[in-house]
This record gives structure tokens, sequence and C-alpha cells, in this order.
């Protein structure tokens, strides 16, 4: 463990001081909660680095997101006020060993709800042999029938997908969430990687880690496989919500690591069920759209007329295929909630092989077992609506009242359909840069797939961390921050 | 793809609000440093100079403090340094994909002083030290922009851009200062004579080259001149008449865009008044609506370039231009066969 006795001034502090994961898995020490050969070189630096002077780097590190501008913007009726994600610079890392099989079971996931989406949007075997609930499908608001029928190049329907994962206690990963609309956070994988290299080379001496700055140039050559049939040169471009979108910096980082012109809807027109882009020199053909608008703004002719931020007719363009977009319209059906706990049917379904990354355990009260057992041990699990996003109705059961458990069943035996239930998941931590010294916080990551003919998976990922001590909730807008993902070759 | 319409506009904007907020704090600096000891006097001309006499009126009356914060920090006036330091920036970080890292962290982190000054009011004493700071930023940033701007189109537009701000603020300097010292009362004191009219020069950073050129004989006529006609001097009229011409030429020849014939026509016309000009033995018996004519053909100019290249296609002149595109392909192809 760690401890201030490597330090020969005892006036000074070790950044690793007083460090102690508790009961839960420490994603840098591992199982033998001892510092591996692998890591040896990165344990003896933090160690070794006195708090003050590594906290102030982590400042200086800081302070230079803020004027490059990676920033997410938060607007208000009178500011418009940039902020930074929080960065940690005590790493997060990956074994070689652990990668393999986060990049098996990510590929595994992402050619399954392919192979789904296709399917629900043509015959829908997998609905009439009964094993995703008909209804859980075609009445989900995500389903799209505009797209039934339709032949999709590649038959791609998600070609960004990031999978949000996490591991509990024994250190076994287990997806929380599978994310196929348009999933956000990828420049700061890249982002964080490059500050990392400016700001703490020595961090990273005696490590081989495995690149992530060539995202762009892979995102951009699966987006190139899936252009319209005949289209040898396609015109590839990245449609944002504008410079008032919180995720813009997103937007203009991968524009830029791809090399194509950023959009706003008003810069596309459809004419003859083509899209065109506005230039200095007229109309310019556009073949692939990267869209970082949801589907239901994408089209005001065929989605919310009120769109301001769409592109009319586009909808027709891609019934014509004359146009692909990523992700394609209606992947919605396939991220859901209540989807999430058939994925392993799902796997089983098209692959004939078993899930390479299990989900939470999921019990889906719809189902009668899964209902009897939510029902007699509510007290220790969680219970999540289907329908709600953001965090809305859920009941946490060892933390609820005996009030609130009777209402959270009643509530339940109304509606079975809208829950499942899942079992709390007492998530790794990691060590975290805090005032005092690193100290233990709960990570998640979510690595990048991105697909056209076949699937790769971006070596690294978006380490989120709750920097509340206890907290488990990662999201930057409850007081979540970033660490760098470093995955070790082999 | 070749550069989008909007981004071609904003790039044109972005040199504009720079442009406008640099002249804006070198003509406050001048009057503040060189305008002489009438407070009211002294800022008046700076309201007429933007023709905003009535806007303020209305409100305030005319002190240091008081212009100060409406032509510096005033975030309510679209014509004050800080509106258009904030505009450039909202525009910057609409080109972020297209132009260099360099020139958004330079116009970042610049911005966020300025809004830092801004958060306090400026001591009066303090105000050409301010005024300093962002002439000096404004500069950087085009300097940042010279350095490391790919010049392709997009630096066409901004160079449009900053051109024809720049002829707009120099012909304004120009209308004021000549009406300023014809209704002054005449003071035959040849040293005052002298400060009155290196203030404008120093204005146009043109004193000391002015000095070196024309042995330091600072009549109106000889200033005046040099202001509207010097091909050299990069805040001359005439210079920025010619640039924008080069401009407006190199998009035509080097870049293939047609749709610079009518901004080249407005330059053609702006530029033959220029010269008419220069050979006009009374100019400055006229030099009120020579002013005039110079900011009403850059305004004319301005909104060629407008419509030639910023504004989207309507959806019917789409479909003309796609037929008559692909029309035009077809009979190449016939001809290839």
């Amino acid at each position: 463990m760690a401890t201030v006795s490597a330090l020969k001034n005892p006036k000074t502090v070790s950044a690793l001081a007083g460090y102690d994961p508790g009961d839960f898995h420490c994603e840098l020490l591992g199982p033998e909660r001892q510092p591996n050969r692998q890591i040896a070189s990165l344990w003896h630096c933090l160690e070794t680095s006195e708090l003050s002077v590594l906290r102030q780097r982590a400042a200086d590190a800081e302070r230079e997101l803020f004027n490059l501008g990676i920033t997410f913007t938060v607007y208000t009726e009178k500011d418009a006020i940039d902020r930074i994600l929080p960065f940690d610079v005590i790493p997060r890392v990956l074994s070689a060993a652990d990668w393999k099989k986060i990049e098996a079971g990510v590929k595994q996931r992402v050619r399954a709800l392919n192979l789904f989406l296709h399917d629900v949007y043509h015959e829908g075997k997998i609905l009439k042999d009964g094993v995703v609930p008909k209804d859980l499908v075609l009445g989900n608001a995500n389903y799209r029938p505009e797209m039934v029928g339709l032949d999709l190049p590649q038959h791609t329907y998600i070609h960004v997908n990031g999978t949000d994962i996490v591991r509990d206690q024994s250190g076994a990963f287990l997806v929380l969430e599978d994310n196929g609309r348009s999933p956000s956070g990828v420049s700061y994988v890249v982002e964080n990687r490059h500050l990392m290299q400016r700001a703490f080379p020595d961090l990273m001496q005696g490590l081989r880690i495995r690149p992530v700055s060539d995202y762009g140039k892979r995102l951009l050559g699966k987006l190139r496989e899936v252009a319209p049939e005949g289209v040898t040169d396609p015109c590839v471009v990245l449609l944002s919500p504008g410079i008032y979108n919180s995720a813009y910096f997103e937007h203009v980082f991968l524009a830029r690591e791809m090399g194509v012109p950023l959009v706003e809807g008003r810069d596309l027109i459809v004419v003859d069920d083509r899209v065109y882009a506005h230039t200095i020199a007229g109309l310019s053909p556009v073949h692939v759209i990267y869209r970082r608008i949801n589907d239901d703004f994408l089209d005001p002719e065929a989605f919310n007329p009120t769109s301001m931020l769409g592109v009319p007719g586009v909808l027709r363009a891609v019934r014509k295929g004359t146009v692909t977009l990523a992700n394609a319209i209606g992947t919605g059906v396939a991220d859901d909630k209540a989807v999430y706990a058939y994925v392993p049917r799902i796997i089983r379904y098209y692959l004939a092989e078993e899930p390479v990354l299990a989900n939470v355990e999921t019990h889906i009260c719809r189902e009668p077992e899964g209902l009897a057992y939510t029902l007699a041990n509510l007290e220790h699990l969680v219970l999540k609506p289907v329908g709600e996003s953001g965090g809305y109705g859920i009941v946490i059961g060892p933390k609820a009242t005996k009030a609130e458990l009777e209402a959270a069943a009643e509530k339940l035996k109304a509606d079975p359909t809208n829950f499942i239930s899942q079992p709390m998941i007492g998530l790794s931590v990691s060590p975290t840069l805090m005032d005092g010294g690193a100290r233990p916080r709960h990570v998640d990551l979510r690595p990048y797939a991105v697909t056209g003919r076949d699937t790769w998976v971006l070596p690294g990922g978006l380490t989120r961390v709750a920097l509340k001590e206890g907290s488990i909730v990662v999201n930057s807008s409850q007081g979540g921050g970033t660490k760098d993902t470093w995955v070790l070759a082999e | 793809v070749r550069l989008l319409s909007r981004n071609a506009e904003a790039l044109f904007w972005l040199a504009r609000y720079l442009e406008r907020a640099a002249s804006l704090a070198r003509v406050i600096e001048m009057q503040s440093s060189f305008g002489g000891q009438d407070e009211e006097r002294t800022w008046s001309w700076l309201l007429k100079l933007y023709a905003d006499e009535e806007r303020f009126r209305d409100s305030k009356d005319v002190t240091t403090a008081s212009i100060i914060a409406f032509y510096v920090t005033d975030l309510g006036n679209p014509g004050s340094i800080r509106s258009s330091i904030h505009w450039a920036r909202e525009n910057a970080r609409a080109l972020r994909p297209f132009i260099p890292l360099e020139m958004w962290v330079q116009l970042n982190s610049f911005h966020a002083s300025v809004e830092v000054m801004a958060a306090e009011p400026i001591e009066p004493a303090r105000l050409p030290q301010v005024c300093s700071d962002i002439r000096t930023g404004c500069l950087a940033q085009l300097g940042i922009t010279e350095g490391t701007l790919f010049q392709g189109e997009g630096y066409i537009f901004f160079k449009l851009g900053l051109m024809i701000e720049r002829a707009d603020q120099t012909s304004r300097l120009l209308d004021v200062k000549f009406a300023q010292a014809s209704l002054r009362p005449v003071s035959g004191d040849p040293a005052e004579e002298f400060v009155f009219w290196s203030t404008i020069l120093r204005t146009a950073a043109a004193y000391q080259v002015f000095n070196r050129l024309e042995t330091g004989q600072a009549d109106p006529e000889r200033v005046g001149r040099f202001l509207i006609h010097n091909p050299r001097h990069p805040r001359a009229i005439g210079f920025c008449v010619r640039a924008i011409g080069n401009a407006l030429h190199e998009l035509g020849d080097a870049f293939q865009l047609p749709r610079s014939d009518r901004a080249l026509e407005a330059y053609g016309a702006l530029l033959q008044g220029l010269e008419a000009a220069e050979q006009d033995p009374n100019l400055s018996s006229r030099l009120h609506q020579f002013n005039d004519w110079i900011q009403s053909s850059l305004i004319t100019l301005a909104a060629e370039i407008d419509g030639g290249f910023f504004r989207p296609t309507s959806p019917e002149a789409a479909r003309e231009d796609i037929h008559g595109r692909r029309g035009a392909t077809q009979i190449q192809s016939q001809q290839q066969s």
C-alpha cells in the first residue's frame, strides 16, 4: 500500500499518501491490491510526486483546457458560460487482457444490435419468434415506421456506438447501457490524452500505451464505407445544431479531425431528393451526414415541424438512398432501457454465441418471474422505470424508507411492464487527486466503436469519475469529471 | 467541398468586428490623449464620428465616464468595443472547425481579458492604456491570422472584410476631423495647428511615415491626400481599396468564382471615383461629399459580396443550377465520346 516512507524529506507529502480503496475493486491496483510490474513506473512516479506540486500542475492543465476552448457551454438567459469538464491527472489503466475482452464484447454487442435493427425494420423475425415482445419494439417512441423496408449500406444502423461499462466488486465488467443514437464524449478521450502528453509526460514514461489520436481518421474511413452505392468519392459532412449546442466543441473536434465541413441545417438543402451544401461556388452534393441532431429535429417535413435545426426533406433523400445518415434514423429502439434487458437474448438469437460482456443482472418485471423476484427483494434492488431518462423515478432499495418501498411496490404492481430492477453494484474506484491527496472515487467506462463494413473499437475510452466522495453519479452535470484511459499494449 | 457560404460570411465579419474594435480603440485613445481640455467637446466629436448623437443624448450627459461606458464596456451598445470583440469571438466560434487553433486560442484569451477589464468601471486616467491594450490585442489577432490561416478562399473573405471596414473607418475619421477643423476658432499658433493635424495622423498610425515623406508639413491638404490616396500606407483608403480589388480579382481568377462579377463592378466604380479625386484640385472643398460617397460605395460593395457569396440559393434557383449543370456535363461527355 501507499506510504510516505519512500520519501526522504518528512515535510513533503506524497500524492498517494493515505490512498485506500476499501471494499471496492481498484482500477490501478487490481485484485492483488499491489501495483503490478506493468504500472510500477506510474505508481512510483505518483508516489514520489509531491502533492502540492502535482495539484499545481493539474490546475495549470485545466487552465490550458479552458484556453484551448475544450469546453462545453452552459447558456443562461443572460450569459454564455464556458466550462471545462474537470480533468483528473491520475489515469485509468486497462491491461491488454482486460481490453481484449472489452473489445470483443463491444464488437459482439454492436453486431447484434445492428442485426436486430435490420430485422425489426424488415421481417421482424425476432418479434415473431417471441424473443423480444412485439409491443416493446413497435410501441416504442423511438421506433420509426418511416424506416421500414429500407436497405441501408452495409446494413449498418449504428455507425457510432458508446457502451457504458462498469466493474463490480469482483472486478467483472458489466454493461450498464448502450448508446446507439449519438453518443458524445469521444473528443475528451483524445484531448485528455493530448493534455497528458503535453503536461504529464513523466507519468507516461516506461509504459506502452495504445494511441487514440487516429479516431477521426478511422471514423471518416468508416463513414466513407457506408456512402450510397455508386458514389466513389463521397462528400462527408458533420451536421451540428450549431454554436449554441453544449456539445459544440465535440462537433468542432470531430469535423477538424476528419477534415470535413461542420454544417448546420441551414447550410443544407434538398433538391429532387438529393442533399446539397450551400457554398460560395453554389450547391455542392453531400453523400454522408454524420449527424449530431436527434431524430425528432432532423427533418421538419417528417418529424417535429417546428425544428429549425434540421434539413427539410432529408428523410426523402434517405429513402431514395441518395444520402446516408450516421447514425441511421430509428436506432433509439435498440438502446432503450427496456430493450437493454433483452440484449443478451438478442446476442444469442442472431449470433448463437454467449455474450462476452454480461449485462448488469436485470429482472424484467413484465415477465412473471421477474416481477415476483423484484417484489420479494425490493429492499435490495434498484427499481428503474423504462420510459424515463436522466435518473427520474429510480428507487434505490437499500437507501429507501419503508414507506417509499411500499409506494414503489404499489406502482410496480399497477404497471409491471414499465419497470426493470437491478442489484446495487459496488462500482470500481480509481485513485483521484483531491485536496488531501489521491482518494478512491467511483468510475465507469465508455468505449467507442465505429462501424462501416465492420467494427473498430477505439483502444481507450471515456472514463468518467464521480468526484464527490461515495457518489456513483459520474455525469458532468452532477459533479463528474474525466480521466485519461490508458490501454496497455501487449 | 468548396468553402461554405456561412463560413465565408463569418470570416468576413470576424475581420470587420476586429477592425472595428481596433479603430474605435484608436479613436478613443486619440481623443483622450490629445483631444483637449473640454470634456464635453472632446467626446461630442466621437458621437458625431459614429453618428450616435441621438442614441446617446437620449439617456446620458456627455462625460468621460459615460462615454467610456457607452463605447468601451456596454454590451448593450452594439457599436461598443466589448460588443465588437464579443461578436468577433462568436464568428470565430462558428469558424472553429475551419480556422487554425492558434487563431481561436488567441481570440478566446483576448476576449476573456476584455471581459475581465469590463467587469469594473474604467478610471478615466487608465483609458489610454486600456485602449492601447485593445488595439494591440486586435493587431496580434491580425498577425496570427496572417501567420497561420491558409491563404485560400477563406482568407480572401477575411481580407475583404478587413479592408472594407478599415477604408470606412479612415473615411469617417477624415470626415469628422475636417468638420472639426472648419468649426474651431482659428488659433494662428503653428504649434497648436501641428498638434491638431498630427493627432489624426497618429490615430491612423501615419505620424512617423508622414513626417518622413512630407517633411513634417502637416497641413490639412497634405494630411487629407495622404490618408485618402497613399497606395502604401495600410490604413489609407487608396491602399485598402486596391487590396479589395486584388482580393476580388483573385476570387474570379485563381478561385474561378464568376459570382465576384457584381462586386468587381462596384469596386471598379469605387476605384474610378478615387482616381478622379486624386486629380481634383478642389477636393478639400468637397471632402464631406467625397467621404459620404466613399462610405456609401463601400456599403454597396459589401452588399454585392453578401449577395454573391453569402446568401443560400433558393430552392427554385437551386433546381435551375443543378439541371443546368447536369445538362452541361451531358454535353461535355457527349463531346468526349
